[in-house]
């Protein structure tokens, strides 16, 4: 990723209006009893276009944001969403993503880990009470949600920073020889 | 040239890394500090406005929700509907001897909140994102008198506490979250206990430490304590109802000394709140 002023500055909105959105919104809906939580599907996306530094820096902005706004300690969500970022940073530099479903998946698959990262902090820090069986069936739906939410968000995300994303050069086409006389 | 770019990496992961435990380790147990107070006063207006834009969206998308969940619970109310009305007769002949009773002893005060305390009432603006915390924020803070430890209720019941306080907003620690514990007792019978939740259900409570020889009983509802004793108190005041007792079965209560109830207030569907400000603090 290039990283120009005005880059930083999307950068900059897009974990704003993220952690905005979520706490107005996201947060405030529910479908099948469960809130959809994009916060780490945003930092999932941005690891994918930005690779292991974007991906970790913003997941740990989100995180930091998250917490001051929400004044849970600070520190938890931060921890969490930089490990996520950078899980799909690593993604992004190791593989190619050559399918459509790779975003969606990945999105799914880290904000399980995500939620169970909160969970894991809870019980690190010694203040998670009894756990109802309910938080896993809430913590799998918020993945599913992930699925769905994450192919959008991925090419918004996209098409927000592409001033700034490191192509592939494509190939040059190759024109078929000639073949005199046939 | 690869390498340094590697080694640069590196160390900026380390330096987050260190800087999140740091962090946790600076504020953890301190409820609010002062960054996060200066970043949630700089935040409330703009999501007193975000909340106020996206309403429309979220009543939208919630409408489906409570469709698909109207749709079973239907046939289910239509049976408690003809227990209700068998039971709303003997209620209207308690209530005028409550009220009766109330006037004898002269403990009327025309409302539920408790004399001393001044509600506020504020609407909620924001929602923790994860399961593991329910707090929300609503858009009353210390310039209406809000102050940290003030009971928060609605029109059904206790709903929580608040944990940290801005000039404009609050922080609501919601009876659902982890680190909530809250002083009832079970009326009519008397029994005491300690509330907590059951982390990931809104809609479950738990009422713990409870004396095993005197009997809970299904249906009975749970109060706030209000105990006050050698200079310290509760925060919460006495009389708020909090739920209904909904299992209550013997070895449970001999064995592990609780039962458990269902909130009056819905925590999941929360829109407007009333915190109590003033009262006694000790």
């Amino acid at each position: 990723m290039i990283l120009t002023s005005n880059i930083l500055a999307r950068l900059v909105a897009i974990v704003v209006l993220g952690v905005l959105l979520q706490l107005s919104f996201f947060s405030q809906v529910a479908l099948f009893h469960t809130s959809p939580d994009v916060l780490p599907a945003i930092v999932v996306s941005l690891g994918l276009l930005g690779g292991t530094m974007a991906g970790a820096v913003s997941g740990f902005s989100v995180g930091f944001l998250l917490d001051c706004l929400l004044v849970q300690p600070l520190g938890g969500g931060s921890l969490v969403l930089l490990g996520v970022g950078y899980l799909a940073g690593m993604f992004r530099e190791r593989f190619e993503i050559h399918s459509p479903l790779v975003p969606p998946l990945l999105c799914m698959g880290l904000t399980l880990v995500a939620e169970l990262g909160f969970g894991a902090v809870e019980l690190m820090l010694g203040s998670a009470g009894t756990i109802s069986g309910l938080a896993i069936r809430d913590v799998a739906v918020k993945s599913i949600f992930a699925f769905f939410l994450g192919w959008p968000i991925y090419l918004g995300l996209r098409r927000a920073l592409r001033p700034a994303l490191v192509e592939e050069p494509v190939a040059p086409r190759r024109n078929r020889p000639t073949v005199l006389g046939a | 040239m690869y390498r340094k770019q590697v080694r640069r990496r590196r160390a900026v992961l380390a330096l987050l890394i260190v800087g999140s435990f740091a962090l946790l380790t600076l504020t953890y147990g301190q409820g609010s500090d002062s960054v996060q107070r200066g970043v949630s006063a700089i935040f409330s207006p703009i999501q007193a406005v975000a909340d106020r834009a996206l309403k429309p969206a979220r009543d939208l998308v919630n409408w489906f929700d409570k469709t698909f969940d109207a749709r079973g619970r239907n046939s289910r109310l239509e049976s408690e509907l003809e227990a209700a009305r068998r039971q709303a007769v003997g209620g209207r002949a308690a209530l005028a001897e409550n009220g009766e009773l109330r006037k004898l002893l002269s403990l009327d005060r025309g409302g539920a909140i408790p004399s001393g305390y001044e509600p506020a009432t504020g609407r909620v603006i924001a929602r923790s994102p994860t399961v593991w915390y329910a707090a929300v924020t609503i858009d009353v803070g210390s310039g209406d008198g809000v102050r940290v430890d003030d009971p928060v209720v609605n029109g059904e019941g206790l709903v929580g506490a608040v944990s940290a306080v801005t000039a404009g907003s609050a922080q609501v620690r919601l009876l659902a979250d982890n680190s909530s514990a809250v002083s009832a007792r079970v009326v009519p019978v008397g029994v005491q206990g300690v509330v907590k939740p059951e982390v990931g259900d809104p809609g479950h409570l738990i009422l713990d430490f409870i004396d095993s020889t005197r009997k809970v009983h299904k249906g009975q509802a749970v109060v706030t304590a209000g105990w006050r004793a050698q200079g310290i108190a509760s925060r919460f005041p006495p009389n708020i109802p909090i739920g209904e007792v909904t299992r209550a079965s013997l070895e449970e209560q001999e064995a592990s000394q609780q039962v458990q109830l269902r909130p009056y207030a819905d925590l999941r569907d929360l829109e407007t709140v009333q915190v109590l400000t003033g009262g006694w603090r000790g």
